[in-house]
């Protein structure tokens, strides 16, 4: 990108946001040290908090169950979104403009009606609550936000390099292997981020569909909020965030040099 | 390309493993009698968090060789919308008062069996047949408490002594209001001498208008986070219950707690079990377990509530008999009126409560 | 042909099972009527629907699409030059940048929201630093008003704008934008005409997600803006909660949903319009 003052303007602008984004976490990190129980105000420095969560089971436990159910989820969702968003934006059909409104609706109708009818309908079907219910509820609302995702970038993409590729006497799966997937990689990546973070903080519709002994991370934390969320989630937060923006790091250095055969450029 | 293909196929390999041992984890919950591991029997508990102390839960796990599932919710109406909607997974849930009465009337409660109970005689008369529940056929009180003006007393010198002080304009933008419409409106009937759970439309206007006139001056309506807005002096007056009193006071020692003397709410958090619940009697067992005089004095000093217990009263520290905050709600346990369920009247609440949200 | 109806087969059939059979419960809710104590009868009625049409409750409607317009308007100028910003970093550095800016979001709400709260509140960092300085000296309300409530929400909402414009402008041709200049187009002229048609789909998506996300949000009016304010959300929250009236909360959601499905299908009607015109452009220019 060639450097002028619109670029530099535009970078120190993003970085302003990025520091917005953080701010918040800073604070988080900054209280996970903090001797008070109820967290409040800050009252002295301590490592306790780190050290009793480690001997904490329940959270443990919910925070096992949280990044469980959000992989299993986010992979479905993704697989299944995407065969749908692909369908949706390559093949005209009749009433496609209603099909596309109505993929809408999952994101519209509110989090507590969507987790009592789910509920409902688990009970009148005799579905069991546990990790399975909670799996099936996440991969439904998560379904429509990977489906607009996917769809964004197809939108976006080319049709004459497929039809190339057809012209050639490419079979429609070798097409869709070679030139499709990679060019919607991205947007697939993007749609499946979106249902990871999507699952791994619902609270409301997790809360009505997960059964005894199927607590995640989000249910836990939110129950808390009555006696006050003691500093052991912020140091739970703290670790997560670390262990994250290591993994990064570790795969970036990892990673050897990629040449990019993206946009037909070369 | 092809390190992707791989990397999916591993993770589709890991998915269908994930969703084997996951669906496994679903179902054996529901015939805890045929889980071969040690044929430990599982009691489903449904409460509220922190709600026990964990070495009391460990000592019953010991003593009756099963296991405990503590699962957590955070208001009562959550906890009926999921009963309602789902029916009962769990054989013992921790509904409020006036919640008793509703699953009782909504036939959601299961009849206990007193004769299991029999330390149910050591809790204080007063509190044995509740309004809410006058056999006592359906829920045994846990803990209970009452409503009252909490204040600091840094910027607020005369101590309260009626719910008009806290219409007071030298607090205005440091009120606090509890997040919940029986309790504003309950509050705002018994400052003008009516009944907490009246549905009579006159009084009810008459509260609204009150309300209306306060609305300005509040800094916030909370239930959840108001101990931390008064330990963190964001406010100066408000509405708590007193055992959220209790723990702000060991936070912030300007605190001080009052019932005004127009009388106000009390409530109580009960044991109660569910229709169709797979182990009643456990959750029997369960219930007497935790009225045995010294397990009561053990659980109450950790979760810092008042105790219904009597018996356990010798078995109590003195820094929990002499605390101020709690010691208040029994000094005036006879102000305080119960919250019944009031039918209709609830979605005319509602629409107060609605109405008073939009004022700006 | 077929194997569209292939594709899309396995979404469909989970979406019915697991969304449209739970939507018509909610709609035969909606016509139903409640007793005294919160349960649902089913006797046929409409007055759930006629209630919605109180002044009280279309005062309420239109102040959360209002809301919720503004929170759009407002991430998007957050999240164009975010989104631009990672989609022009070196393609190594592009995916740990969107997963950077995904990290916040994977922390729990809660905590994040009472973080703001330590940073806003009359004791709180922003305005012991600002009394410090001297540039005050009444601590400023930062909380609990409805600039709190439209700062939370643009915080929880970041997300699902940037990564669908992210995906919309990384695909972008870069010759484009070289053949403009080539021809003597300021940069600004290049964007107007070539680069933000072009990133349109992923605009409209972002745009389409954090509008219909926001209209639903009641735990940032909540735990942000004191719970003073009643937007839709707290309303029907209210209603399947505290006022165990769940036909009116059924119904109210039907309403919010078709109502809100309108809008989006009149602002896909005006996208189409425009990149009828960006297509027509584009072909010229092959």
């Amino acid at each position: 990108m060639k450097k002028t003052w619109r670029t530099s303007a535009l970078f120190a602008y993003s970085l302003a946001i990025l520091a917005f984004l953080y701010l918040p976490l800073l604070i988080l990190t900054l209280y996970s040290f903090n001797t008070s129980r109820i967290n409040a105000v800050w009252t002295g420095f301590t490592f306790n908090w780190y050290i009793s969560l480690l001997h904490n089971t329940r959270v443990i436990e919910a925070l096992t169950n949280s990044i469980i159910i959000a992989a299993i989820s986010t992979f479905i969702s993704t697989v299944l979104g995407t065969m749908a968003a692909l369908a949706l934006n390559r093949y005209t059909y009749k009433y496609k403009a209603v099909i596309n409104g109505l993929l809408y609706l999952p994101i519209l109708i509110p989090e507590i009606v969507m987790g009592l009818s789910l509920l409902v309908l688990f009970s009148q079907t005799s579905i069991p609550l546990g990790k399975t219910t909670l799996i099936l509820a996440h991969i439904t609302f998560c379904l429509s936000f990977v489906i607009i995702t996917v769809n964004a970038r197809l939108e976006g993409m080319h049709k004459d390099l497929e039809q190339a590729a057809s012209d050639l006497y490419a079979t429609p799966w070798q097409t869709f292997r070679y030139i499709t997937f990679p060019l919607a990689l991205p947007g697939i990546i993007a749609g499946a981020l979106i249902a990871f973070t999507l699952s791994i903080d619902d609270f409301v519709i997790s809360f009505f569909v997960a059964g005894p002994n199927s607590t995640t991370l989000p249910l836990y934390v939110y129950a808390m909020v009555k006696r006050g969320i003691s500093p052991e989630i912020n140091a739970l937060s703290t670790a997560l965030m670390f262990a994250t923006i290591s993994l990064i790091i570790i795969a970036q250095v990892l990673q050897p040099q990629h040449t990019s055969t993206k946009k037909g450029k070369e | 390309m092809t390190k992707k293909r791989i990397i999916l196929a591993l993770l589709g390999i890991f998915t269908v493993a994930m969703l084997v041992l996951g669906c496994g984890g679903g179902t054996s919950k529901q015939t805890p009698s045929s889980v071969a591991k040690n044929e430990k029997q599982v009691l489903n508990l449904f409460s509220w968090a922190d709600n026990f102390s964990p070495e009391v839960l460990a000592e019953f796990e010991k003593k009756y060789n099963c296991k405990i599932n503590y699962d957590v919710f955070a208001n009562n109406e959550e906890l009926l919308a999921k009963i309602q909607a789902g029916g009962a997974q769990y054989d013992l849930i921790q509904p409020s008062d006036y919640m008793v009465s509703t699953m009782v009337k909504l036939n959601l409660l299961e009849k206990l069996d007193k004769s299991k109970i029999p330390n149910m005689k050591n809790i204080v008369k007063t509190l044995q047949n509740p309004s809410y529940d006058p056999t006592g056929d359906y829920s045994v009180v846990y803990t209970w408490g009452m409503t009252g003006i909490v204040y600091n007393k840094k910027y607020v010198e005369d101590m309260p002594t009626s719910w008009a002080d806290l219409w007071n304009p030298a607090y205005k933008g440091r009120v606090i209001l509890l997040n919940d419409n029986r309790e504003v409106f309950g509050m705002a009937l018994k400052k003008n001498g009516f009944s907490n759970n009246s549905t009579d439309k006159e009084q009810l206007d008459k509260a609204f208008s009150d309300l209306k006139t306060l609305a300005p001056s509040v800094l916030a309506y909370d239930t959840d986070t108001i101990k931390q807005k008064f330990i963190a002096e964001e406010a100066w007056i408000g509405t708590m219950w007193s055992g959220d009193a209790s723990f702000t006071y060991k936070d912030n020692k300007d605190i001080g707690f009052v019932i005004p003397k127009e009388g106000t709410l009390i409530w109580a958090d009960t044991f109660a079990i569910p229709k169709g619940a797979k182990n009643k009697e456990l959750a029997e067992k369960f219930i007497n377990f935790m009225y045995e005089p010294k397990i009561s004095a053990q659980n109450y000093e950790y979760i810092g509530y008042n105790d219904p217990n009597e018996k356990a009263k010798e078995f109590h520290s003195q820094e929990f008999l002499k605390d101020p905050m709690l010691k208040v709600a029994v000094d005036d346990v006879n102000q305080g009126e119960w919250l019944k369920d009031i039918g209709d009247g609830i979605t005319l609440y509602d629409r107060y409560w609605t109405e008073l949200k939009t004022i700006k | 042909m077929k194997k569209g109806k292939l594709l899309v087969a396995p979404a469909m059939f989970w979406l019915i099972f697991f969304f449209g059979i739970p939507m018509l419960i909610v709609i035969a809710v909606s016509f139903a009527s409640r007793t005294p104590y919160g349960q649902v009868i089913f006797n046929f009625t409409l007055a759930n629907y006629e209630r919605f049409l109180e002044p009280l409750y279309i005062r309420i409607f239109i102040d959360t699409v209002f809301t919720a317009l503004c929170t759009t308007l407002i991430t998007f100028c957050m999240g164009y030059p975010l989104a631009y910003c990672i989609a022009k970093l070196p393609h190594k550095w592009q995916q740990p940048g969107l997963i950077l800016v995904m990290i916040p979001f994977w922390i729990n709400f809660l905590i994040r929201s009472y973080a703001w709260v330590v940073i806003l509140r009359s004791q709180g960092l922003i305005n012991t630093l600002l009394l410090k300085l001297g540039w005050i000296v009444q601590p400023l309300p930062l909380l609990y008003n409805d600039y709190a409530v439209m700062l939370g929400m643009v915080y929880a909402l970041l997300p699902f704008m940037v990564l669908p414009i992210y995906v919309s402008i990384e695909q972008l041709d870069v010759r484009l934008l070289e053949a403009a200049s080539d021809l003597g187009a300021m940069p600004f002229t290049a964007f107007r005409k070539i680069t933000f048609p072009l990133t349109l789909p992923g605009v409209a998506a972002g745009s389409i997600l954090v509008f219909i996300s926001s209209l639903g949000m009641f735990v940032v009016p909540d735990v942000m803006g004191g719970a003073k304010s009643a937007l839709i959300g707290n309303l029907i929250q209210n209603q399947f909660l505290s006022a165990r009236d769940w036909p009116f909360g059924s119904a109210l959601s039907i309403v919010l949903a078709a109502l809100a499905l309108i809008l989006i299908v009149l602002y896909y009607k005006a996208l189409q319009k425009q990149e009828g015109g960006v297509d027509n452009e584009e072909n010229l220019a092959h």
